[in-house]
């Protein structure tokens, strides 16, 4: 046989989040340190296939990659069509711990890009001890919003065109062509009204600002990756975040936006192996 | 100084809706977009007139207060670093400018956000080729 299968494998696990069962969709590749991974607001997990396949990583991490309820192929809970979807940050928290006790992982480290960025600083003043470290990619406490949210989930605009073409300008211009539209593809496919709920997280329930009091990166190290090209989370943000985390360790990265592990992964795996690499080492 | 300062800018503000005008008369897309898009580079408006999915009309405005949809207003100097064969960073996208406060984009948004990624790549045929 001469199929050129990758190494990711994909399952489903059911867990409990806020009293409700969800049947949640995984993908996992590579052996050896547990590498949650949290893809950003209104996609999915398809964003770390690269990081999947890549044998510098997973020679050394389990990757494992979930979608989110609402995500990808992982359904709403039961009762969703009843509801209006907002992640809010009590949820969100969660669904990650819910998802790590699930799969029995003892302190995993964990990444998390965008939405999964803001969620990374409140595991770290939350649950430090649950995790070995933990990387925080395009996060910051609180970002000024650039458009109104409304446009995402009505019924003269497209929702998942729209997404993706309000996104298309946080991708670094360098990005392999390729690369940029199949990221947007993500966000052409998500479900009404998700992109807005996760939003919700982001602008109205998860403002950090002066709530990260506290984190102790002695115990569990806090790495925040940034692009230049992101203008929604800028490197500015996330620099003054950082400030307010004794410890946080920042790197602005060259070339790359708002989705580096998805839209240019080549240049992104510049700056996450040193960072994975520093991890190994603990 | 400044009564040669000028003419100079209003030249580069001509010249940057001439090079738009050259660039987009040919741009077209499967699309059910119509629209009327007021541009404005610097004090030169370009008003562009869209059908089907097609530029039709890419023109100075023949009066005053010319009617359009959706308008788009920057600087010469915003929509120069925008046309970039490799823009910045926080000058690579009408929202980025838009953030920065580079760029206004005024009347009924709906057919902008309709058709977004149409209007985006329009607006994109202006950028320098990359060497």
């Amino acid at each position: 046989m001469s199929a050129a299968l990758e190494p990711i494998v994909g399952r489903y696990v059911s867990v409990e989040i806020a009293g409700q069962p969800c049947r949640v969709y995984f993908e996992e590749a590579g052996e050896g340190i547990p590498l949650v991974c949290l893809h950003t607001a209104g996609a999915d997990s398809r964003q770390y296939r690269h990081m999947m396949c890549d044998t510098d990583i997973t020679s050394r991490y389990r990757v494992i990659a979930f979608d989110m309820p609402w995500h990808g192929k992982s359904y709403p809970p039961p009762g969703w069509q009843d509801e209006e979807y907002r992640l809010s940050t009590e949820r969100y928290v969660e669904t990650v711990m819910a998802f790590c006790d699930a799969l029995a992982l003892d302190r995993p480290a964990l990444i998390g890009c965008s939405i999964g960025g803001r969620i990374v600083l409140q595991l770290a003043h939350q649950h430090a001890d649950r995790f070995r470290a933990l990387i925080g990619v395009e996060a910051a406490d609180f970002q000024e919003p650039w458009y109104d949210t409304s446009w995402l989930h009505r019924g003269d605009v497209h929702g998942g065109e729209v997404c993706a073409a309000l996104v298309s300008g946080l991708v670094a211009p360098q990005s392999p062509e390729v690369y940029r539209h199949e990221t947007l593809w993500q966000y052409m496919q998500g479900g009404p009204g998700v992109f807005r709920g996760d939003l919700y997280f982001y602008r109205v329930d998860g403002d950090l600002r002066g709530r990260l009091d506290g984190i102790r990166t002695d115990r569990c190290p806090l790495f925040l990756l940034t692009g230049e090209y992101d203008f929604s989370c800028t490197p500015e943000d996330t620099l003054r975040t950082a400030a307010s985390i004794p410890g946080a360790q920042v790197t602005i990265m060259r070339e790359l936006g708002h989705f580096p592990m998805s839209e240019n992964p080549q240049q992104f795996r510049g700056y996450v192996l040193p960072v994975l690499d520093a991890i190994a080492r603990l | 100084m400044e009564t040669n300062a000028m003419p100079a800018q209003g030249a580069l503000d001509a010249q940057l809706a001439h090079r738009f005008r050259s660039c987009a008369q040919s741009f077209s897309r499967p699309r059910q977009v119509n629209m009327d898009l007021l541009l404005r580079f610097g004090d030169a408006p370009l008003l562009v007139r869209i059908r089907d999915g097609r530029v039709t009309a890419a023109d100075a405005p023949t009066a005053p207060l010319p009617s359009c949809d959706v308008s788009l207003r920057a600087s010469a100097k915003a929509w120069s670093r925008f046309w970039q064969a490799v823009p910045d960073a926080g000058w690579h996208d009408i929202f980025a400018l838009s953030k920065r406060g580079e760029l206004a984009i005024e009347g009924n948004l709906q057919p902008l956000m309709a058709h977004l990624q149409f209007i985006k790549d329009l607006l994109a045929t202006g950028r320098e080729a990359q060497a």
